[in-house]
């Protein structure tokens, strides 16, 4: 038995040996987590992965044209879940379920919420979850427990300062922190860091208000309602945090921008990816190390965001591909990526003896994951974000009344899903 | 075959493999957008099967939007360029004189515009931070309120045009610095005998003289403004709404993120037009004035 192992083993290393696998990652935490491991995969397969490591905005760009090709140049793909309606409508990635049947890969373990976003479209399984970044609210605990806020919130509004269970109670609080914070601590204090930088940056956040007050993109029908009551509330409570409880430029903020603000102590809360509590709990990284903390988005759903793998119809080397995707996301590998900082996207990592003891919210981050809700997938998702981006940030200036810059929006929306043949 | 012939066809032979390459390089993509521009192109369905006329470009006219871009580019383009050769034109004048350190200052001058665009619109983000940016503590301590650089939606337009005047002047200073080092010295020496004054030689002399640089340094700064994209898309994405939206930046998303190929192409061919009739006019209006001095 051993020499047939051994055997199989010599023998797949020399059919993939001088195989070198192309990837295009996106330059984040999780990328460079794996980086690391990689030596690990070459020595059990011989296979060589090269990672070419670029920023967000560039990756769609170069991603196209390469799946477009008759070769792509990319074996195997990170596909975020912007991307997950739009590439496989277009026909560019393999399907899975061959390869999952044949190699008895255990699907069963993903979080239903991550499967549903970067696994399956259409019915058909194109991806595997490789990390999440699903929303909820980072705020300063330090803040939150402070005595004379809290006596002052109570004598305000009669009952115990809390984390807020609303989308109102979230801006009231951020409104009362920006004012009263910043009185006691004689310097100023906003009550939400936000990224309103039109195109993704905004939509992404206010996703988050509008889901957790019941609004969304689309009706069960493909038709447009982001402009119902839910939509135009969300949105003037967005637009009412904007005014009394951000930085000033948060009109032109992204993450990093929000994130200077939040970890030089200059902000109470930051609706943000649910990772970005490691980055501001670090001492080197950050000047509020220790004093925040993670919660629900304030009304219970936020914005579910992730990646997954995926192979490229036109890759030449397949199999290879698929012999990463299995190394990459094996309980040992999962669980070391979680261990170094890793976004879990597997029930048993998430409960993990070891991963919880190293993170002791991880638990609460795997409930925020299965309730979060992703943008809508289709052909033209990153259309629709660019128009919802562009039309918020209209309203959130004053060139356009927050009902009026819905309504535009929701009559692209509307062209958007006819083009894409979801709405008869 | 006589002499002459013999000679245009090495002619020929030399040019040829140039031609080529211009030919595969520029002639082609620029053949193939415009035919791509008149079908139902798109990256989800990537086929010359529906013939659109000119339909691409009536969904580009009539898109509020792509006029908003237009206007934006155009004040874009004719602030910027006139700024930096404003601004360009007098520091050439200055270091085009005996004085100390010249190197130093070509040194520092040549700086900004080897940086890579993306570079420095990431380094302004910064300098540029309303709470956190140096450029408003340094206003703080002269008692100038913070100024919401990029978050104002007029504020921003003008912000992105200092950036850029910031990186591409220096373009402008050395294009006319070499026009004017260039110039024969014979007329100015005349002109001191004659006893013109500094700004009468200024104005007879160096200016009519330097017309041709002018032109080439002006063509070339506007045709480089009309396609400004990534300082747009590192400082503000075109926001906020849509103030700072230029239309190289709303043609690639209509290509990226809107997938339609077709209508990116046809709104590119109408940027295509508008430069090339600004230029024209420029070539006017500088051969025509040119006529009349000379």
């Amino acid at each position: 038995m051993r020499y047939l192992v051994l055997a199989i083993l010599i023998l797949s290393t020399a059919l993939y040996a001088g195989v070198t696998l192309h990837v295009l990652m996106e330059d984040v935490p999780e990328t460079h987590i794996i980086k690391e491991l990689l030596p690990d995969f070459e020595k059990k397969t011989g296979i060589k992965v090269e990672f070419e490591i670029v920023q967000y905005c560039d990756m769609h760009a170069k991603l196209v044209p390469q799946l477009m090709s008759p070769n792509c140049q990319y074996d195997l793909l990170e596909v975020d879940n912007y991307w997950a309606g739009e590439f496989p409508a277009a026909g560019w990635l393999e399907p899975l379920e061959k390869y999952v049947e044949r190699d008895k890969f255990d699907i069963s373990v993903y979080l239903p919420s991550m499967l549903k976003m970067v696994g399956y479209y259409n019915g058909r399984l194109y991806m595997i979850p490789m990390y999440n970044y699903a929303m909820g609210l980072i705020y300063r605990t330090d803040l939150m427990n402070d005595p004379d806020l809290r006596a002052k919130w109570k004598e305000l509004y009669g009952y115990d300062m809390r984390i807020p269970t609303s989308v109102e109670e979230y801006v009231k609080l951020a409104e009362f922190m920006q004012k009263y914070a910043s009185e006691k601590y004689g310097q100023k204090i906003y009550g939400s860091a936000m990224q309103a930088q039109r195109g993704d940056p905004i939509v992404m956040e206010w996703s988050n208000y509008l889901f957790s007050l019941g609004g969304d993109y689309y009706d069960e029908k493909w038709r447009a309602r982001v402009n119902d009551e839910a939509g135009v509330k969300s949105a003037e409570l967005y637009i009412r945090a904007l005014k009394n409880a951000a930085p000033p430029g948060a009109l032109s903020f992204n993450l990093d921008d929000a994130f200077r603000v939040m970890s030089q102590g200059k902000a109470f809360s930051m609706i943000t990816y649910n990772w970005m509590l490691a980055q501001l709990n670090d001492p080197s990284k950050s000047k509020v190390a220790g004093k925040v903390g993670l919660a629900p988005m304030p009304g219970g759903i936020g914005l579910n965001g992730g990646w997954g793998w995926a192979i490229p119809k036109n890759s030449q080397h397949k199999e290879e591909a698929w012999e990463f995707i299995k190394w990459v996301e094996s309980f040992e590998i999962a669980k070391k990526r979680a261990l170094m900082g890793g976004a879990p996207t597997r029930f048993d990592i998430f409960t993990d003896e070891d991963v919880v003891k190293k993170y002791p919210w991880y638990p609460k981050v795997m409930w925020l994951v299965m309730y979060a809700k992703p943008v809508p997938e289709f052909q033209y998702s990153t259309q629709m974000i660019e128009v919802v981006g562009r039309e918020l940030s209209l309203a959130a200036t004053g060139k356009k009344s927050v009902k009026k810059a819905l309504d535009d929006a929701a009559k692209e929306l509307n062209k958007l899903a006819k083009m894409a043949g979801l709405q008869k | 075959m006589s002499l002459r012939r013999r000679e245009r066809l090495t002619g020929w032979v030399f040019a040829l493999p140039s031609l080529i390459t211009l030919g595969a390089v520029i002639a082609v993509p620029l053949g193939f957008s415009l035919s791509v521009s008149f079908f139902a192109y798109t990256f989800i369905n990537p086929s010359f099967s529906v013939f659109l006329g000119f339909e691409n470009y009536m969904n580009a006219f009539s898109d509020p939007y792509f006029w908003n871009s237009l206007w934006v580019t155009l004040k874009f383009v004719v602030l910027v360029v006139s700024i930096e050769f404003t601004l360009g034109f007098i520091v050439a004048l200055m270091l085009n004189r005996d004085i100390r350190f010249k190197g130093v200052y070509y040194t520092i001058l040549t700086m900004p515009m080897v940086m890579s665009p993306v570079a420095v619109g990431l380094i302004w983000k910064m300098l540029l931070h309303p709470d956190l940016g140096v450029l408003n503590y340094f206003l703080g301590l002269i008692g100038i309120e913070p100024i919401n650089w990029l978050g104002d939606p007029t504020m921003a337009f003008w912000s992105v045009l200092m950036v850029d005047v910031w990186q591409q002047i220096s373009f402008m200073i050395l294009l006319l610095l070499a026009g004017l080092v260039s110039l024969p010295k014979e007329p100015f020496e005349a002109a001191t005998i004659d006893g013109a004054s500094e700004f009468q030689k200024l104005f007879y002399i160096t200016i009519p003289l330097m017309k041709p640089v002018i032109l080439a340094a002006v063509v070339i700064r506007t045709i480089f403004a009309f396609r400004t994209y990534d300082l747009i898309y590192v400082l503000t994405r075109g926001g906020p709404g849509v103030s700072t939206d230029v239309l190289s930046y709303f043609i690639y998303r209509k290509t990226f993120m809107g997938l339609n190929l077709a209508e990116a192409a046809a709104t590119s061919y109408v940027l295509l037009g508008v430069v090339l009739l600004l230029v024209v006019f420029m070539f006017k209006i500088i051969t025509s004035e040119r006529k009349v001095v000379g």
